[in-house]
């Protein structure tokens, strides 16, 4: 990092002194919340409004600009108005355009005139509103940017301005260009409303303009890495700002190295600046993904557990021998599949054609499994008859989820939508689909789900055990029923140690979710897709489930993603690989990544970091889809919820993303502090 | 034939070369001041407590069959309601550890790792550790050891293992009796037996504050290595204060003689210039 570098990050994350810039904005009545107007019209008038209401600002030493001044933006909607929507309609998360993975290379390609000279020869009249909002929106965004260059003028940084006369206007040319037109129209983005929105293949779509720049003599190595760690840095100016379900969770991350679509390898020299990038910030954006394959180098590995042992919470890994595959058996085109990046936390999306809403819904794995145990078990006759009985209830389930999916309604985003194959030529709002209109459903507790039928297997089919005395134990949460709680939680086999008796049962959960989707169509015309993640549901999905057949008590969360359950006595990494890469992951690439907690103290020199990276490679070799892994302390952990003050800057994985410890709620810093109960120590 | 295994630790990376599975066998001869692995010391199968959260319920007790006596029959493990009791040492064939092993073999192997045997002092339990190498299938195998056995032991342990990893404690024979109970001659003579062979070898010295980590000590060993073909390196092994942490588990108390607090003093000189690799773990 150079000196100019570090005293941004001084101002911007150590001192916040960029927050005194911010104010509110005063507009009353607001005009976009003129009841004449539609939802589109509202968008496009309060991105106006508001970019209007910015007031441009050039930070000290830094060479790309825009901060944001104003913390709030205004719903479009009055409450009772919003309150007649939610009514009638089935509104996902807060009901604005998220999770998506805008095509910036395109537009930082071409430039915002030539969009709208498209905007222009697509528009025959039919559609003139629309194309109008368009038109607004896209000027108040270039508008912004003038009136950023005049304020660089104003100070004296000719730099800067020029550069603001180019883009996002114009093409961009040079790497400067292209992520300073990255940035404005990130940063515009957030203030169109759309959150959760990614910054897709940084690495790709950024290395022609860093190629050219080498050749030309414009830039060295050097700089261009200086650049890229400012950039890294701008994404953390705000970012307090962009709340997702808690604060870290916002959606900003970047994928790197990975298949390119003509099928080449993508890994360049920017991936390895990327890497380093984030490994001298240390801050939680941007989120950094790793593609890699059966036939990445171990060094690719060994830079990715260098980051990895510095306890930022990624890379997160994505396996393109799965992905891939996974993605064209779901329909998707090969060419498109290959392109794929990451939404916020882990589910895989397209850049620049999909709509994909892939958080939509969850099947509680653990939650159908309890209740056909308790309702089940003393019927069956034998372990086929309760599995056919648990198949059954997943298909019922997932059907109830799909059928409750209808009436979807996504506000309108004219200004997002010209990042998306299509829209503009039809004159048609991302809101309401793209190229691909497929809803993802996670998957969760599977682990404890496994392990309850593992149990009932071993202790009822094995042993012997009454179904009704289980029934009684598991009602009791286990009280009076010691010794067979001991038998249940240590005596049966438990995911992730290796064992075929339970690890076929999660090959036959997932199997059973994976079939249960197949054919469904949702009412966009896209189908579903069955997924491995958790996000926030593992907190929700565990309460009123009561202790489960694998010993689980009542108390006890759920497992956060493909992870085992919390508490297990595990044998090792090398087991649980072997373990979670048993299931026929293309099956259930919605995404969610295999979690593995290290002790800080197994990194503790070069060799070790090759070990962990061959671990994570056998990962791959076995066929898992994504991992995770994460680098953590547990004391230190416990001594910042005493001591909140002192651990202001401790990082830690949520569920797909990381966040700042002393920032998340205590039931996030508790399961957290449990699920490092099973981490490789030394 | 069985063997009593007390632990199986995967991804092991400070073991030997490469990632490895290390197996910890039970039962030890020395009774070195500083062990950290109080429960590998006795041969047999026994009950470990963390006494640390026991709430007192009496469970344990009242299903306990013979009361003040325990057989580590295990009857009691069960009824703690927290899970705090287990049985340390299992006993196993070497049949049945090895196809255990096995199973982890495509990682140890891709990583030039291996299987490392640890203890307690698993040359106290050769023939088992011998016959579940013989069913490795050319698996890369190690053993940690005191190297406190009889010589045909040992001269069977250089043929066998891929690599021995050996401690020198304590040169002096009066002071290696009193710290860890037992006579340094053997142990001296298979370090010999080591540097004058071909089995590559690692020669480890705990370093003990005030007992150990003195120049006489370091250059006591360095001499004994100089010109030894087969010796990879020699790794030095700071003391740990958490050794004691286990101690109470299984009822035993933690009285070492030194002075834990006190950092240990190094002395690499000696090896340095005799050109021999040394790194401190």
């Amino acid at each position: 990092m150079t000196e100019r570098v570090r005293a941004l990050r001084k101002l911007i994350v150590e001192d916040r002194a960029h927050h005194a810039f911010r104010r509110e904005m005063a507009v009353d009545p607001a005009p976009y919340r003129d009841p004449a107007l539609k939802d589109y019209q509202r968008t496009a008038l309060r991105l106006k409004t508001f970019l209007e209401n910015e007031t441009p600002v050039i930070l000290p030493g830094e060479r790309i600009a825009f901060l944001r001044t104003l913390p709030d933006l205004p719903p479009i909607y009055t409450d009772a108005e919003w309150a007649g929507i939610t009514a009638k309609h089935y509104i996902h998360e807060q009901g604005r355009v998220c999770n998506l993975s805008a095509d910036y290379e395109r537009i930082i390609g071409k430039g915002l005139l030539a969009v709208l000279n498209d905007i222009d020869a697509a528009d025959d009249g039919s559609n003139r509103d629309y194309f109008d909002a368009m038109r607004l929106s896209l000027r108040a965004v270039l508008d912004l940017a003038a009136r950023y260059a005049a304020k660089a003028r104003e100070e004296g940084r000719d730099d800067i301005a020029q550069v603001l006369d180019k883009v996002p206007a114009h093409p961009a040319e040079t790497l400067r260009e292209a992520l300073q037109s990255l940035r404005a129209l990130h940063f515009c983005m957030w203030c169109e409303g759309d959150y959760h929105n990614t910054l897709g293949r940084f690495d790709q779509y950024m290395y022609p303009y860093y190629r050219h720049d080498l050749q030309a003599g414009i830039l060295t190595r050097e700089e261009a890495a200086d650049l890229v760690t400012e950039f890294f840095l701008a994404c953390n100016r705000d970012s307090d700002l962009y709340t997702g379900m808690q604060q870290g969770d916002n959606g900003q991350s970047i994928v790197l190295a990975g298949m390119t679509p003509d099928g080449g390898d993508g890994c360049n020299e920017l991936t390895d600046i990327c890497l380093t990038a984030s490994a001298e910030l240390m801050v939680i954006d941007p989120k950094l993904n790793l593609r890699v394959n059966a036939r990445t180098p171990l060094s690719l590995f060994e830079k990715g557990t260098r980051l990895t042992r510095l306890g930022l919470g990624f890379p997160q890994y994505e396996n393109d021998d799965v992905v891939i595959p996974g993605l064209v058996k779901l329909g998707y085109e090969e060419r498109d599949a290959r392109n794929y990046v990451v939404a916020a936390c882990w589910e895989f999306i397209l850049p620049g054609v999909g709509m994909d809403i892939p958080n939509i819904g969850a099947l509680p794995f653990t939650g159908v499994v309890n209740r056909v145990i308790r309702e089940k078990l003393g019927a069956v006759k034998d372990m086929e008859e309760l599995k056919a009985a648990v198949r059954e209830a997943i298909f019922a389930e997932v059907r109830a989820i799909a059928a409750s999916l209808r009436g979807l309604y996504v506000i309108p985003s004219p200004y997002l939508s010209i990042f998306f194959e299509g829209c503009v030529e039809k004159g048609r709002d991302i809101a309401g689909g793209c190229k691909y209109n497929n809803y993802g459903l996670h998957g969760t507790g599977l682990a404890t789900a496994a392990d309850s039928l593992a149990a009932v297997q071993t202790m009822v089919f094995g042993r012997g055990l009454a179904p009704e005395t289980l029934i009684a134990a598991m009602d009791a949460d286990f009280e009076g029923y010691e010794a067979l709680h001991h038998q249940l939680k240590y005596e049966c086999p438990k995911m992730g140690n290796d064992e075929d008796e339970v690890d076929d049962l999660a090959c036959f959960l997932l199997d059973a979710f994976a079939d249960a989707v197949q054919g469904l169509r949702n009412e966009r015309g896209g189908i579903f897709r069955a997924g491995t993640g958790s996000a926030m549901y593992y907190i929700w999905h565990a309460a009123d489930i009561g202790a489960t057949a694998d010993g689980r008590t009542a108390a006890e969360p759920l497992p956060a993603n493909y992870a085992p359950t919390l508490n297990t006595r595990l044998n090792g990494p090398a087991s649980l690989i072997r373990s979670f890469t048993k299931p026929d992951l293309t099956r259930v690439v919605n995404g969610g990544p295999l979690t593995i907690e290290f002790h800080d103290s197994v990194f503790r020199d070069q060799e070790a970091i090759t070990k962990v990276a061959q671990l994570v490679r056998s990962f791959v070799t076995n066929g898992g889809h994504q991992l995770q892994l994460n680098t953590v302390n547990r004391e230190r952990m416990l001594d910042a919820q005493k001591h909140p003050e002192n651990y202001r800057n401790l990082i830690v994985r949520v569920w797909g993303w990381s966040g700042y410890f002393v920032e998340l709620d205590k039931c996030y810093q508790d399961h957290i502090i449990q699920r490092v109960e099973l981490m490789v120590g030394t | 034939m069985n063997g009593i295994v007390f632990d199986i630790k995967e991804f092991a990376v400070f073991d030997g070369p490469g990632i490895r599975t290390t197996v910890f066998m039970k039962g030890c001869p020395l009774r070195c001041q500083w062990c950290h692995n109080p429960e590998g010391l006795r041969p047999e199968p026994q009950l470990t407590v963390s006494p640390a959260r026991c709430l007192h319920c009496g469970k344990c007790a009242a299903h306990c069959p013979t009361p003040g006596r325990c057989t580590a029959c295990g009857a009691c493990v069960a009824w703690c309601p927290l899970g705090l009791r287990r049985i340390a040492g299992e006993r196993a064939t070497p049949e049945a550890l090895a196809a255990k092993l096995l199973r982890g073999r495509k990682l140890l192997e891709e990583s030039g790792g291996g299987v490392t045997f640890s203890g307690g002092e698993p040359l106290m339990q050769w023939p088992f550790v011998r016959e579940t190498v013989a069913r490795l299938e050319g698996l890369h195998c190690a053993v940690e050891t005191s190297g406190y056995a009889p010589d045909e032991v040992f001269r069977q342990v250089m043929d066998v293992m891929d690599l021995v990893m050996m401690d020198i404690k304590l040169t002096d024979p009066e002071k290696h009796r009193h710290f860890t109970g037992v006579d340094n001659a053997p142990i001296l003579r298979h370090a010999d037996m080591l540097c004058a062979g071909d089995t590559p070898f690692i020669i480890r010295m705990p370093l003990i504050p005030g007992v150990n980590d003195e120049p006489a000590h370091f250059e006591a060993v360095a001499a004994r290595m100089a010109g030894a073909k087969a010796l990879q390196r020699v790794e030095l092994l700071p003391y740990h204060k958490t050794a004691g942490a286990k101690y109470g588990m299984v009822g035993m108390t933690y009285a070492p003689e030194f002075d834990v607090d006190r950092p240990v003093k190094i002395f690499t000189e000696p090896f340095d210039r005799r050109g021999i690799p040394v790194v401190t773990m």
